[in-house]
């Protein structure tokens, strides 16, 4: 039986992760805990249940989820739904017959052949633009037997492969999907090592470590470093000169600078869970500013 | 200029009074064309009726003889008569009407009605018009007494039997459409048409009379065909060359009056050298690139005068035809990029005052916003089969860029070769925001009309025409207004047994009984094919009585004249077929995505996955789903064409392939080309009304699916996937399709900057290799968003791509909303 893993979406169209138009298949599970993560579905390991009340039609007019639920976690307090996560058995009956898809399961078991016949419904595009597939996460190299598997297959297939890693993995991990990649996003997120614990849960050290190794290895393989512009954790001139400076210096490697969003907000309460970075807004102007001084 | 107006106007002309207002010096923006443009932009159009009331006269006095003679005479009598017009600080001469917009009458279509509806005129929703009570009266007087009884329309209301009138109009007189099978003969002459510009650039008119001189001396005196059929014709050719040369001349006298008049040395130097230019133009060849842009005006100006066809006559392959001349300019330092520039937008501002009227309440339905299509074509290949993207390409492209009016409709041929530049500057105007070019793919068009035996060079120099259409000029007949099928209706005839909820106890379409005694899949689609074959049944024989009485009512022997075959075989254009010509007879596909949506719900909730069963979505559809949110949302929740989603996307090839099939039989029957279109214009909003609620989850008498599209919102997987399920819907190994329409929006947060350019490229690039026939990017602006705020119902797609992440637009909280719409704004768009 081929292997599965855990994958919490499947993006077409995508423009902005590795070259040309790309399908992006998302893993999930991370080591990381950034605190202003905008995929918070993508931090546990096992599929999960979310529920959107936008779309709930209520006890009255439904109530289907509360009838079909097996552990009696879901329960209807004047009209609205009260879910008991810690009672939840992730059956996901609710998720099935919910009309609305108010409740959304977060996760899915999937084999690598079925996720690439998706992808390569999409290569007229990849054939046009250099696109491909890129696979992301949570962090992909956290499902390592999966995500080798499935970039495997990918080659045999003759797929432009790209990888979008926190790097916090171990080298041999990484090393063999490079062999296997066409190109890779690299993030790297503070030069502080205690700055990086702080705000994601562990320090920078094995992060710094893999990309120098990473880039001694192969020479030849495109890595794009991509740093998140976080207010009020890296989102000045001196910390993000010193978080470029520790990009080893070679041609394969280029930088990148991304815009701190909060788009994933509505997300951490489908999860139950409080958003770190709530009120934070963005600062689009200052960003382009940054932006224009450090990468012309 | 009056900005209290500014409700009235496109975005495109809202976005230009800003510019002329704010940043007015900006080098790039030519101030003699924004100066007209401020004059009449925000205006109610008004009705001019020289043209009725000098028609009206001539036909008066010629009646019995042949209709293409007679057609020319009054061509003549309006050549002479008609009040002739520069519009004030022109570089190009001529107008169909007086000052300001304008719309012009066409009484022969349906004259007979007029004194009833321009009474009513001023309370019109929408596209309202200005008439003179005077000139009310004489439209009731001279005009509409003589018509009556002599029109299309009223002949077409009497030729349709019973079972066709009640699917066609929904009153006695024929002039309210029951939105069911719609016939748009009535309202129009002909659909869209493009001339052979460049004969006349070349020859002039001397010439082209000349050769209809000697066409008439060869006939044979002798025979009864060539005294009775084809001396009238070249008759009233020569007469038609004769009008147009005199007509022209006269505006050479005016331009020299005004001249004489003119107080500032600058503007009596203009109008002196328009005298000259008037002068020589059409008569004799062009020689310069000014000479030539006023030519070609002239041309489709008085085109206007002799007919109404459909949204108006074609610019053509512009890019090819001016090159000579604008190269030749260029090299002796008569012009430079920016006065070229400058006399092509003169062009477009007038272009942009002549509005397509429609008198018919229901041709008003069909056209909202006096839109109109003068698609200028750029691009393409040579009749050889190579690129034949030049210079002047990119020059309009650039206008495009600096002067984004709504006027002219730009089109870009795109092929496999198409140069990487050419691609990036569509694509850089394409960001500009303001929905032009649309693009016509080569690599479908050519490949299909070669098949239905279109001579390969004559393809290859197809112009774009009207909306999306292709236009072979020297080889297509005229089209009529084609047959407009609301196949919605269909699904709902289903559910009421043959009935519509609009229109009471009626039995319209089949009864097929009763759906809840339908026990598999197989019979409640075979009661829908049974249906939508009925359907398609009816506009078969609608169009075939348009298209045989049309040639009764009208003759073009204007047109017929830059027309080889017309020539060759002495046809007026009108003519039902024409030796050695393309004839193309069209229908029309609404409510595609409607259709195909509301089957696969049926399919897979109720014979499926019997989650629902047809009494549930029966008393769902009756009370148009209020206190049924549940079977809304599992509608709703139904597989949708346009994610790529095979299920439904098989659903979608399958109907395409029933009406293609009917369409080849009848197709051989006739001898012509019938071809299954999908191109609503707005008309997909007045077919929406007569349509209750349908299995799609969509609402009573809202809009149905918009051409090739997917329905409202239900696109979840971005435009890739769109464009996949457009391909894989289609049947390809039949020849009786033509245009699907496919308007595919992306939000400015996709397509940003130089790297944006060369996603767009990359995009049209795997369009063309999918041989989807058009598409039309427009990149969401500000206000869109803004709107996508308050009514998220119509914007459920609308994707934001930020990386590594991805959302719906109307799925984010008003807060969040903001940032996208902030980001939207600094990113320079």
């Amino acid at each position: 039986m081929a292997i599965k893993g855990v994958i919490f979406n499947i993006q077409k169209f995508s423009l902005h992760d590795g070259q040309g138009i790309r399908t992006i298949v998302f893993f999930k599970g991370c080591p990381l805990r950034c605190q202003w993560c905008s995929n918070p579905e993508s931090q546990r390991p096992n599929p999960e249940v979310g529920f959107n009340p936008s779309l709930c039609l209520g006890s009255e007019v439904c109530g289907l989820c509360s009838r079909s639920c097996p552990s009696g976690a879901i329960k209807w307090l004047d009209g609205t739904l009260a879910f008991s996560r810690d009672i939840c058995r992730h059956c996901f009956k609710c998720v099935d017959d919910c009309p609305t898809g108010a409740r959304l399961k977060f996760g899915d078991y999937q084999e690598p052949g079925p996720i690439l016949d998706q992808v390569e419904s999409d290569g007229v595009f990849f054939n046009r633009s250099g696109g491909g597939l890129t696979i992301s996460g949570g962090e992909a190299l956290a499902q390592p037997e999966f995500a080798l598997a499935l970039l495997k297959e990918a080659k045999k297939r003759r797929l432009n492969t790209a990888l979008e890693t926190s790097g916090v993995c171990g080298f041999e991990i990484l090393a063999q999907a490079a062999s296997l990649l066409d190109g890779i996003l690299y993030d790297l997120k503070h030069w502080s090592q205690a700055k990086h614990l702080r705000f994601t849960g562990q320090d920078n050290r094995l992060i710094l470590d893999n990309l120098l190794r990473l880039s001694q290895m192969f020479p030849e393989k495109k890595i794009i470093a991509r740093i998140p512009v976080i207010p009020g954790f890296n989102n000045t001139e001196e910390d993000l000169r010193k978080i470029i400076a520790l990009i080893p210096n070679a041609p394969n490697i280029g930088v990148e600078l991304l815009a701190y969003h909060r788009l994933g907000e509505n997300k951490y309460a489908f999860l139950g869970r409080d958003y770190p970075y709530k009120g934070v807004k963005p600062d689009e102007a200052g960003f382009q500013k940054l932006k224009k001084t450090l990468l012309g | 200029m009056d900005t209290n107006l500014a409700h009235k106007l496109s975005p495109q002309e809202e976005r230009l009074i800003n510019e002329f207002k704010g940043q007015g010096d900006k080098p790039s923006i030519r101030p003699r064309p924004l100066t007209i443009l401020a004059s009449f932009q925000a205006q109610t159009p008004t009705i001019d009726i020289e043209r009725a009331r000098l028609f009206t006269q001539s036909m008066r006095h010629t009646e019995g003889q042949p209709l293409t003679w007679r057609w020319a005479t009054a061509l003549s009598h309006i050549a002479e008569e008609i009040t002739v017009w520069i519009t004030p600080g022109q570089l190009i001469a001529g107008r169909a009407g007086k000052l300001g917009r304008y719309g012009i009458l066409y009484p022969e279509i349906d004259g007979d009605f007029y004194p009833f509806v321009l009474q009513k005129l001023h309370e019109r929703q929408k596209n309202t018009f200005n008439i003179d009570p005077h000139d009310a009266e004489v439209i009731a007087s001279e005009v509409a007494s003589f018509w009556k009884g002599r029109t299309f329309h009223e002949l077409l209301n009497k030729a349709l039997p019973p079972e066709l009138r009640s699917v066609t109009y929904a009153d006695p007189e024929g002039l309210r459409s029951k939105f069911v099978v719609s016939e748009t003969s009535s309202y129009r002459s002909a659909l869209q048409w493009v001339h052979d510009y460049e004969k006349v650039l070349k020859r002039g008119f001397l010439d082209i009379q000349a050769e209809m001189k000697a066409k008439l001396e060869s006939l044979d005196p002798s025979s009864v065909i060539d005294m009775c059929e084809k001396k009238p014709f070249y008759e009233g050719a020569i007469l038609v060359c004769e009008a147009i040369m005199v007509w022209a001349k006269r505006h050479a006298v005016l331009a020299k009056q005004e001249a004489d008049r003119a107080l500032e040395p600058g503007r009596k130097a203009e109008l002196l050298k328009l005298a000259s230019i008037c002068e020589r133009v059409p008569a004799y060849p062009a020689r310069t690139f000014h000479e030539a842009v006023q030519s070609q005006w002239f041309v489709q100006l008085f085109s206007r005068l002799e007919q109404k066809a459909s949204a108006v006559i074609s610019n053509g392959r512009m890019d090819q035809y001016l090159l000579p001349y604008y190269q030749n300019d260029l090299q002796n330092g008569e012009i430079d990029d920016n006065r070229a520039k400058e006399l092509l937008e003169c062009l477009w501002v007038e272009m942009a005052q002549f509005v397509d009227l429609y008198i018919n309440p229901t041709g008003n339905e069909f056209n909202e916003a006096y839109a109109h299509w003068e698609a200028v074509t750029i691009g393409g290949q040579t009749r050889e089969g190579q690129d034949a993207t030049n210079e002047l390409s990119y020059l309009f492209l650039e206008s495009k860029r600096e002067f984004p009016l709504n006027y002219p409709d730009l089109a870009a041929r795109i092929h496999a070769r198409s140069p990487q530049r050419f691609l990036a500057e569509v694509a850089l105007t394409i960001q500009d925001g303001s929905g032009f070019p649309k693009l016509i793919n080569d690599e479908e068009i050519i490949p299909l009309y070669s098949a239905k035996g279109a001579p390969l060079p004559d393809i290859l120099d197809y112009a774009v025409s009207g909306c999306t259409e292709a236009r072979m000029p020297n080889r297509d007949t005229y089209t009529s207004g084609c047959v407009y099928i609301n196949f919605a209706t269909a699904i709902e005839f289903l559910f009421y047994n043959g009935r519509l909820k609009k229109y009471g106890h009626e039995l319209i379409g089949l009864e097929t009984g009763d759906p809840t005694k339908f026990n598999s899949w197989g019979e409640f689609y075979a009661a829908y094919q049974a249906q939508h074959l009925n359907l398609l049944n009816k506009a078969m024989a609608q169009q075939y009585i348009v298209d045989k009485i049309r040639p009764e009512r009208f003759a073009t022997p204007f047109a017929s004249c830059l027309h080889d075959l017309c020539v060759k075989y002495a046809k007026d254009l009108q003519s039902p077929t024409i030796e050695e010509g393309f004839d193309i007879s069209y229908f029309e596909f609404l409510g595609y995505g409607t259709v195909v949506d509301s089957l696969a719900a049926v399919k897979k909730l109720v014979y499926e996955d019997k989650k629902l069963t047809i009494e549930a979505i029966r008393a769902a559809l009756e009370d148009d789903f209020l206190g049924h949110e549940k079977t809304l949302a599992l509608l709703k929740g139904a597989p949708k064409y346009g994610n790529n989603d095979p299920y439904v996307d098989e659903i979608a090839r399958r109907i395409d392939f029933i009406s293609q099939k009917r369409a080849a039989e009848v197709s051989q029957e006739r001898g012509i080309h019938i071809d299954l279109r999908y191109v609503p214009i707005t008309s997909h909003v007045p077919f929406g009304r007569v349509v209750s609620a349908t299995p799609n989850g969509r609402k009573a008498f809202t809009p149905l699916s918009d051409g090739s599209s997917a329905s409202h919102g239900s696109d979840r997987n971005g435009p890739t996937a769109v464009l996949l399920s457009n391909h894989k819907s289609k049947n390809f190994h039949l020849t009786n399709r033509a245009s699907r329409l496919l308007n595919i929006k992306l939000s400015p947060s996709c397509v940003q900057g130089e790297a944006g350019v060369l996603k767009i490229v990359e995009l049209i690039r795997a369009w063309c290799d999918l041989k989807l026939w058009h598409v039309q990017f427009n990149i969401i602006n500000r206000s869109t968003l803004l709107a996508a705020q308050k009514n998220p119902e119509a914007w459920r797609g609308l994707l934001v791509r930020i990386a590594g992440y991805s959302a719906y637009f109307c799925d984010l909280s008003p807060d969040l909303q903001s940032d996208i719409i902030e980001r939207t704004e600094h990113s320079g768009f």
